[in-house]
């Protein structure tokens, strides 16, 4: 168990909400620290806010403005007395002002320094430092390096290349160039876009990688120097740029690859004397090329799959760094057994475009059994409104092996039991049958690739039967009118038909 | 008495009898025995003909959520009233609601304006895309719900029509 009373900080405040809220609670709970968290009132009643030893209101133009509001949440961590703030992911995570208000304020940031958010955070900055260090970058011209000459600069790109704004994230803005005589027309849509969207219009250029990968890799730091990596995560199944699941081990990498994409993580880390736990991601090629996509400086939402291969808390890991402690092992003592799979399970209707969806959680059954994790912050009797991001929980699996593993997934999205507003679980069960995602083989193109797989199928007249019998045996108007006619006349209806 | 649900786009005719100690469900020109039991153990039971399967079921006003199968299904229960108004041109067709969560960018009607089917009522946007909401038949506006700018979730009723005036019923 590991010592805290020596820890510069007794009480954790949490700048966060939902699952990751109630997940980071946990750990700082389990080792004997106070966990305290902020929440607006549409969380009022969420189970981040019922487990919490000091739970703090805030207020804000909209609910998500509240967990943005760096300031408020300052004064919140002050007047329970926490000694250290975790952000989580998302809102303030990587936010370098936020982090530097922190440490201004004499608490601590759990995360990596200010600097370190800053130089990950400029996608173009990032990119250099990456590629003087040595590392593989995909082939690319940035805008600033020479505006003048930047349309020139990407036709010597070549094609298939991209077009990303340089401030972006999250898939928006960016455009795929196949016909060099369309490339100029595109560079001022995409300029247009980053303007719209990110208040900047900056952009660069990189080869498209057709059909690939996203494998990424954790890492962890600590403040003496010591950086470690903690085995990959392969994220290519996802919808609009947005991953929706993710597993470890990769199928896609030999032992040889695994060491060389896991070494370079590690070496970026490393040269930017990295510290506390991120994820540095790369895009995977079909031939086993892989190039420097991002670096994340924070705890991912996918996590978890890496703490139950690894048997590793990451959370317990971030907490001890930003405490001070040395990592206190190295590379040869981390190691990972079997296989672990994410699913996200999101309030929304792949049948319709993967649509947002809203409404109350009138019954939830989370699955369980051996090898089941449900990472949640929603409870049954709560409600999904279009607040928040979409993301009401995570069913992560694990088993001795993939296929292990797969139809543990299989059985358990078929037992998550969630009434009253539409998820994605059904769609994930279909995917995680499908042949191709059961070989390992896909891409992050692949659901755009097979629309079918979001589809609703076609529903067998039993289902539909027992589906209207349910209903009606549920339905008190039906029922009392059935009720009330006796048996004899229900018989002369049967004769009738 | 003939009863109906809609399920997705769909709309299913039943009508429920009681027969011996459970019911008959008639869809269709077919008639199968079903019951629901709750077993001690506090786990939903649901028989058809020969079929005995377990199932989770939750209610809200006039909707059914029933988990069949491994798969969430979710149904609503239309009253024979509601489909005669409809069916009469009115009803269901005179409330504009809202088929995703979102805000509204535009209203380009107001309550007492003539519209006619396909004319532009109001543009919302969800996930950063915009999508227009069109008259679906001939009528005027009788309320306007929601301005620029305000919020809503899914199924809300963003605007109501009515007969436009001279118009029978």
């Amino acid at each position: 168990m590991t010592d805290v009373s020596r820890w510069p900080f007794s009480t954790v405040l949490v700048a966060n909400r939902g699952e990751i809220a109630v997940r980071v609670l946990r750990t700082v709970q389990k080792l004997g620290l106070k966990g305290a968290v902020v929440f607006h009132a549409a969380d009022r009643n969420a189970p981040a806010v019922r487990m919490a030893d000091h739970a703090i209101e805030i207020t804000g133009s909209t609910p998500v403005a509240a967990y943005l509001d760096g300031a408020q949440i300052l004064a919140a961590a002050k007047s329970c007395g926490a000694g250290a703030i975790h952000p989580g992911y998302g809102f303030l995570s990587e936010n370098t002002g936020f982090a530097r208000a922190v440490e201004s304020a004499g608490l601590v940031f759990i995360g990596p320094k200010p600097e370190q958010i800053e130089l990950m955070g400029d996608k173009v900055r990032a990119r250099n430092f990456v590629e003087k260090g040595g590392f593989p970058v995909a082939p690319s011209a940035i805008e600033d390096d020479g505006p003048a000459t930047f349309v020139e600069r990407s036709r010597t790109v070549g094609t298939p290349l991209l077009i990303k704004p340089s401030a972006g994230g999250g898939g928006k803005g960016m455009r795929i160039v196949r016909d060099l005589s369309v490339l100029e027309a595109e560079i001022e849509r995409a300029r247009s876009e980053g303007q719209r969207y990110f208040g900047d219009g900056r952009l660069y250029c990189e080869r498209y990688i057709e059909n690939p990968r996203h494998i990424e890799v954790q890492v962890l730091g600590d403040s003496h120097g010591n950086v470690v990596h903690v085995f990959e995560r392969e994220c290519s199944v996802q919808r609009r740029f947005q991953k929706i699941v993710e597993e470890t081990p990769s199928p896609a990498l030999t032992p040889e690859l695994r060491a060389q994409i896991c070494e370079t993580a590690a070496g970026i880390a490393r040269s930017a004397g990295y510290r506390g736990a991120g994820t540095v991601e790369f895009i995977f090629g079909p031939s086993g090329e892989f190039y420097f996509l991002e670096m994340n400086t924070r705890l991912q939402v996918e996590h978890p799959v890496t703490e139950e291969i690894t048997g590793k808390d990451l959370v317990l890991e971030q907490l001890r760094i930003a405490a001070g402690e040395p990592l206190g092992y190295a590379q040869g003592d981390v190691s990972a057994q079997g296989h672990a799979i994410e699913f996200r399970i999101y309030a929304e209707d792949p049948g319709r475009g993967y649509t947002p969806t809203t409404g109350p959680i009138l019954a939830l059954r989370p699955p369980q059994g051996d090898g089941i994790r449900w990472d949640s912050g929603v409870v049954q009797g709560g409600e999904v409104t279009a607040a928040f991001d979409p993301m009401i929980a995570k069913l992560i699996v694990r088993g001795t092996n993939r296929n292990d593993a797969i139809a543990r997934a299989e059985k358990a999205l078929a037992e998550t039991v969630l009434l009253g507003c539409k998820t994605n679980t059904a769609f994930l069960r279909r995917l995680v049958v499908h042949p191709a995602f059961v070989a390992g083989d896909v891409h992050t193109g692949f659901l755009d690739a097979n629309p079918q797989i979001a589809a609703d199928p076609p529903m067998p007249n039993g289902t539909l039967q027992a589906l209207l019998a349910a209903a009606s045996l549920s339905t008190r108007p039906m029922r009392d009118a059935a009720d009330c006619v006796p048996d004899l006349h229900a018989a002369i209806g049967e004769w009738r038909n | 008495m003939q009863h109906a649900f809609k399920l997705g786009e769909a709309e299913h005719n039943v009508a429920l009898s009681r027969a011996r100690e459970a019911y008959c469900l008639h869809v269709g020109d077919s008639l199968v025995p079903i019951d629901l039991k709750t077993s001690p153990d506090g786990r939903t039971w649901l028989t058809v003909g020969t079929r005995h399967v377990e199932v989770v079921i939750a209610t809200r006003g006039d909707e059914v959520f029933v988990h069949l199968d491994g798969e969430a299904h979710a149904l609503r229960y239309r009253h024979p009233l509601e489909r005669l108004a409809a069916q009469a041109g009115g009803g269901a067709n005179d409330l504009i609601r809202a088929p995703m969560p979102g805000s509204i960018v535009s209203v380009n009607v107001k309550a007492g304006d003539t519209v006619s089917k396909g004319q532009t009522l109001l543009v919302m946007e969800s996930m950063k895309m915009e999508t227009t909401l069109v008259a679906p038949r001939d009528g005027a506006v009788a309320e306007v719900q929601y301005e620029k700018g305000q919020t809503f979730e899914r199924d809300a009723i963003l605007l109501k029509l009515e007969a436009a005036a001279g118009e029978g019923a």
